[in-house]
């Protein structure tokens, strides 16, 4: 095994890790819901996209309208369903858990059992070097792509009203009401938004992974240790958690693949009980 | 009625099975200042919240310049024209100083004379303009003040509810503080302001009202309470 194409494969995966995650730590830091719908909905946005190209759309158009159409969803599950649940996590997780289930279902239906590729881009094809070592271009692109989406996102967050106020409301939501901030709307704004993202993932990660029933519950408990591990509601722990995920994932599978889910898992057991919050997280709720 | 600033009637209000509020009715009028006091646990914070939409009343009306606001949600109740300074400032750590009074910032109503903005609270509170690159969690205990009054400022409110700006500051500070509060009071602004301590309300309130166990008690112009020498320690304890 090359390890340092293993190396570098673990950064693609950490990149696709990072769109996939940002979201979950997004809702998760802000709305405090914990969103276990949210592989289901990195493995619909890929549904969505294996749709749209097979109808002739392009690949990078269908990525983003399967962001899009995985937003509106989202957006409707708050509205509709967690909206009503405030501050009830076991209701919030049950609710997402049995949607999980029943997209899982929908889409066994709508997609069949088989697992569908989704194919490369024709300008990614093929591999590229890098110092001196082949690499597959569109694995390159893809971590490009995660690092232009953590940039806009930070900047997003951190340098604009609209941020200060997510933040704000992160910070006190009742506070960040009384001076007249529309906490609930911006709710509904980061749901979207952080379901749009995961939809948009699973379109680009399709010639990674390929979609196939069980790819949701494949996702979902890697974002669940991205963000226990970076901290929720931490972008940069989002970030930097994606890429240590991604390394103990690819190499814990090449390595010590009976143990892949102990290298994986055991982190974050280590990170929850000496750092709850996460290396990122902030300490105080 | 355009001279009400502020109206509650007959507000019963509840922290879970607990009944904290017993029909609370007090006026405030416009360009005037209520200094609402009373023992701890007596109601006074309680009475704020219901007010800001932060707790709902179970009963009774609240009107801003004569619109119902009981019920309605604190961020509707700010587009009415009300802010508040809360008790222990609440200032958003985690956002700089500029960015506390940027998301806040708001229109302001009708044609005022001075609107605030960034510029003009920097102005009233230089101490906040040498820091505003920093994160208000930085701040001392005294700028965390200033900013929550400018925060408060920045959405051109029409009645403002302070809650103990003066608790835990320096006496200097506090001085500051209450310049502030009766400079605001002269540009004509509607206030209500809860005090532990009844000298600093008696020394910038026009009016004065008392709780006690969730029922006002008194409710006087506070030149008159001074001026029939009205013993109000059974209400408000020893300072």
């Amino acid at each position: 095994m090359n390890l340092w194409l293993l190396a570098a494969n673990s950064i693609a995966f950490g990149g696709l890790l990072f769109l996939l995650s940002a979201g979950f730590a997004l809702i998760f830091g802000l709305m405090r819901i914990p969103n276990l719908t949210h592989g289901s909905l990195f493995m619909l946005g890929a549904y969505f996209g294996v749709s749209l190209i097979s109808w002739g759309v392009g690949f990078w158009l269908a990525a983003l309208a399967g962001g899009v159409g995985v937003a509106v969803l989202g957006g409707l599950i708050e509205r509709l369903l967690l909206r009503r649940l405030p501050g009830a996590e076991l209701a919030q997780v049950l609710v997402t858990l049995g949607l999980s289930f029943m997209i899982a279902d929908a889409c066994l239906m709508q997609w069949g059992g088989d697992p569908i590729s989704i194919e490369t881009p024709a300008a990614l094809r093929g591999a590229s070097r890098v110092a001196g070592v082949a690499f597959p271009t569109y694995r390159l692109g893809v971590i490009v792509i995660a690092v232009a989406f953590a940039v806009v996102l930070w900047a997003m967050l951190e340098r604009t009203r609209l941020g200060a106020m997510i933040r704000a409301g992160v910070d006190d939501p009742m506070m960040a009401r009384a001076v007249g901030i529309r906490v609930p709307l911006l709710f509904t704004l980061v749901f979207c938004l952080g379901s749009g993202l995961a939809g948009f993932a699973g379109v680009i990660g399709g010639p990674i992974l390929s979609v196939y029933p069980g790819l949701d519950q494949d996702m979902l408990p890697l974002a669940l240790v991205v963000v226990i591990l970076g901290g929720s509601g931490s972008l940069v722990g989002a970030f930097v958690g994606s890429f240590v995920v991604g390394v103990l994932y690819n190499f814990g599978q090449a390595l010590l693949p009976e143990l892949a889910y102990v290298v994986l898992f055991l982190p974050m057991l280590v990170v929850l009980v000496v750092r709850p919050a996460g290396l990122f997280g902030r300490s105080s709720p | 009625m355009a001279n009400e600033a502020l109206r509650l009637a007959d507000v019963d209000a509840f922290y879970g099975d607990s009944h904290v509020l017993h029909g609370v009715s007090f006026i405030c009028g416009e360009g005037r200042l209520v200094g609402l006091l009373g023992r701890n646990g007596a109601g006074k914070t309680t009475s704020i919240n219901v007010v800001m939409g932060l707790l709902r009343p179970r009963r009774g009306s609240v009107a801003v310049y004569g619109t119902p606001v009981a019920g309605r949600p604190p961020e509707a109740i700010a587009a009415q024209g009300v802010a508040l300074v809360p008790q222990g400032r609440r200032i958003f750590r985690s956002l700089t100083v500029r960015e506390n009074l940027a998301v806040a910032a708001r229109k302001a109503s009708g044609d005022r004379q001075k609107p605030w903005t960034l510029e003009r609270v920097f102005d009233t509170f230089p101490r906040l303009a040498e820091r505003r690159k920093q994160y208000a969690s930085t701040l001392s205990g005294g700028e965390q003040q200033m900013l929550a009054i400018g925060r408060a400022l920045m959405s051109n409110p029409r009645v403002l509810l302070m809650d103990e700006p003066s608790e835990g500051l320096a006496p200097q500070i506090v001085a500051e503080v209450m310049a502030t509060i009766r400079r605001l009071k002269e540009e004509g602004l509607s206030i209500l302001l809860v005090e532990q301590n009844a000298k600093l309300a008696f020394d910038v309130a026009d009016d004065i009202v008392i709780l006690n166990s969730g029922r006002v008690v008194v409710d006087a112009p506070a030149a008159a309470l001074v001026r029939d020498k009205v013993d109000l320690h059974q209400h408000l304890g020893i300072y």
